[in-house]
């Protein structure tokens, strides 16, 4: 009786083993080659094919193959394996792509260019000594700040004020929230087109250079290559204003309203040196993600008993009073969840740049920074302590919400 | 007195602050949308707007542009490349997370608080962490003291690589929001369907997936709109240096950042198809999409 336990418990072990390890890995590594080899072997259109129809479907041969390999073993633990089967899987992947390199990461924080040789806390002397990466960091806090701001309080205007229509909600919903479905990049084409930048005496086709340039100047009337009275008024003129290459702009002293400020001045100088280019693509953020903030935050604001918005309206408490004594207490989790959403998604904030302007005139972020530093100047220990960088900022924000959300919980 | 009679902050008020922020929402897609159906000439010539007022553009619109990017230039090749990033990196998440979820729902077994700990736990990881040992892991393989674990698989530049990147950086909160969702459905039919002799295998094919489908549709409309508009993980792992592996957001991301100078014909028209798939989802999906992006709230 007991040599048949051990044998048992020495067969399940071995089962148990082949479901989570050994199985998931064959899998992976099948599909890996097996379209691997499909790639070189197959034509473009017949690759596409069969990888939307293949590729979804591979993994059901995992899991049917798992279940034969368990249909082997005694009844009495099935249910254990099965179980073992079921998350097999899920851990494995996590463990090979999220665990495995985080840990990887670290060290590789710890190492020189090459990945190869320890170098100790080096990298991070050089990620608050160097130049560039000290613009990173200030441009990083900033988007933090105005960024998640912005979007809290016009997603509370828009959420609150949508509230109290009668009609058409939806509507304004859905304009705000529209942004949010397209991609981060065609959001950073669209304002890349506003603001446009082209050399005089070429027409401006940004709308904020085009009113720019044809804005009148005391009685001298301006125009965007146009014929005015029979006149042909040009970009350029030296009468009129000239475009700005806003995206170029790293402060505003090129701004005329500035450039007669006394610079002597700390609050001046301060105003001197905003980072124009860094708000502008601030800008996108925003745009793309108050639509987001605002559909939460109506969905709280519904959530509301009608009974305590009553009282406080018979209350004889103004709109506004109602707005930030029962509103804003009422849905203070939700804000705090969005916040939370805001600040991890502006420190992975990497299409806007990219796009916008590359990262290039002081306006990079961490995480363009990070894949700068693999790809353009190959060093892989700077580049993996850019992203534990980004890493630790992350780690206590989510630990903070998910240690609150516990408390709620109980 | 109920809400309606309310006068301090009247309605009026609040439509015009609304009405205005809704224009300054739309405004920058308006005239993005009317200069994708512009000639090229005219887009430099003069500006929409000027082209509006004096109605210009009537006489002037042309598709000419999406055939053009479409055709000419292989934005067609990025699309259907796209698909086949996409669909797999939606399916194989949701097929593994199901069976996981299901698992934490019904089943018992060792170790699964820790298991599903360290599924919530690897959340707050940033695929940032991820992308320099997985580029070394498809490239070079992986070793634990010498034993090869991984061997050198050479896939990065191949839809494979990113259908496992979107996998493994999905899985996380697939598992958690379709636990969260199988936790929610009566405990009484599982069990039913247990004593009446149902494999576990039969009962997650037959009732627990086919009750999921809200759950699964939440997750599945928030990834695939994630890894359709994602630009980051295509461009590590397909690269942007070859054409045929291209997707729309790197193709995009190419017209915009000036390589073909100042063609906003092809900018304009190629961004506004890549807008058009997920613009189709969203809209008819709105729903689930809302409930996958608040439970995607902290996405790693």
């Amino acid at each position: 009786m007991k040599y048949k336990t051990q044998r048992e418990k020495f067969l399940n072990f071995g089962i148990s083993t082949l479901a989570l390890g050994f199985f998931p890995l064959v899998w992976f590594l099948s599909q890996a080659i097996l379209f691997r080899e499909l790639t070189d072997i197959l034509s473009r259109n017949v690759l596409m094919i069969l990888g939307i129809l293949v590729g979804s479907t591979f993994v059901f041969l995992l899991f049917f193959g798992m279940n034969k390999i368990i249909s082997y073993s005694d009844k009495d633990s099935r249910d254990s394996l099965e179980a073992r089967m079921f998350v097999g899987p899920t851990i494995f992947m996590i463990g090979l792509f999220l665990i495995y390199p985080a840990f990887r990461t670290i060290y590789l924080s710890f190492q020189d260019r090459y990945g190869t040789s320890f170098i100790g806390i080096e990298n991070y002397t050089w990620a608050f000594s160097d130049a560039e990466m000290i613009v990173t960091i200030r441009n990083q806090i900033l988007w933090l700040i105005f960024v998640v701001t912005f979007v809290l309080i016009l997603g509370l205007a828009v959420g609150w004020l949508t509230d109290r229509l009668n009609k058409g909600e939806a509507f304004f919903k859905s304009i705000v929230f529209l942004p949010m479905a397209i991609s981060a990049v065609g959001a950073s084409a669209i304002f890349k087109f506003i603001y446009e930048y082209r050399p005089p005496p070429l027409t401006q086709i940004g709308i904020i250079n085009g009113l720019r340039v044809s804005s009148d100047q005391g009685n001298y009337i301006c125009g965007n290559n146009k014929e005015i009275l029979g006149e042909i008024r040009r970009v350029g003129d030296e009468n009129c204003l000239s475009p700005i290459g806003w995206l170029q702009q790293r402060d505003l002293s090129n701004l005329p309203f500035v450039q007669n400020l006394d610079q002597d001045i700390w609050l001046n100088n301060f105003i001197i040196n905003i980072p124009l280019n860094t708000l502008l693509l601030m800008v996108i953020m925003i745009w793309m993600f108050t639509g987001f903030a605002a559909v939460v935050f109506s969905a709280g604001i519904k959530a509301i008993p009608s009974e305590i918005m009553e009282a406080g309206q018979i209350d004889g408490a103004s709109e506004v009073k109602v707005f930030t004594s029962i509103v804003i207490p009422y849905i203070k989790s939700t804000i705090v969840v969005v916040g939370t959403y805001m600040v991890v998604t502006v420190l992975k904030a990497f299409d806007i740049i990219y796009v916008g302007t590359r990262g290039d005139l002081e306006t990079n972020l961490l995480a363009v920074k990070m894949l700068d530093e693999f790809s353009k100047y190959r060093n892989i220990g700077r580049s993996a302590t850019v992203a534990v960088l980004i890493f630790v900022c992350v780690f206590p924000v989510i630990w903070f919400t998910v240690k609150r959300e516990r408390e709620i919980a109980e | 007195m109920t809400r309606d009679t309310q006068k301090w902050y009247d309605k009026p008020v609040s439509k015009l602050i609304l009405i205005t922020i809704a224009l300054t929402w739309f405004f920058p897609i308006f005239g993005f949308v009317l200069s994708s159906f512009r000639p090229g000439e005219s887009i430099k010539r003069t500006s929409w707007w000027e082209a509006l007022f004096t109605g210009q553009i009537w006489s002037e619109m042309t598709l000419e542009n999406y055939s053009e990017i479409f055709f000419a230039d292989g934005l067609n090749r990025s699309f259907y490349n796209s698909f086949a990033v996409t669909i797999p990196s939606t399916i194989i998440p949701i097929t593994i997370a199901a069976f996981a979820a299901y698992a934490f729902a019904f089943m018992e077994f060792k170790g699964k608080n820790v298991m599903f700990l360290l599924v919530v736990g690897s959340m707050i990881i940033p695929l940032q962490m991820s992308l320099v040992p997985l580029l070394q892991l498809f490239k070079s393989g992986a070793e634990v003291f010498g034993v090869t674990i991984i061997p050198a698989l050479d896939i990065n530049g191949t839809y494979v690589a990113t259908w496992f990147a979107h996998t493994g950086f999905g899985l996380p909160l697939a598992t958690f929001l379709l636990r969260d969702f199988m936790m929610g459905l009566p405990k009484s039919v599982i069990e039913s369907a247990k004593i009446d002799g149902a494999s576990n295998f039969t009962t997650f094919f037959k009732l627990v997936l086919p009750l999921s489908v809200a759950g699964i549709a939440a997750f599945g409309t928030f990834q695939f709109l994630w890894v359709y508009n994602d630009f980051l993980v295509a461009n590590v792992f397909l690269g942007v240096y070859r054409p045929e592996n291209l997707v729309v957001t790197s193709h995009v991301s190419q017209l915009a950042v000036g390589q073909f100078g100042e063609a906003w014909h092809l900018r304009t028209s190629g961004a506004i198809i890549s807008m058009i798939v997920p613009l189709i989802v969203f809209f008819s999906l709105q729903r689930f999409f809302v409930r996958g992006l608040i439970g995607g709230a902290v996405k790693g």
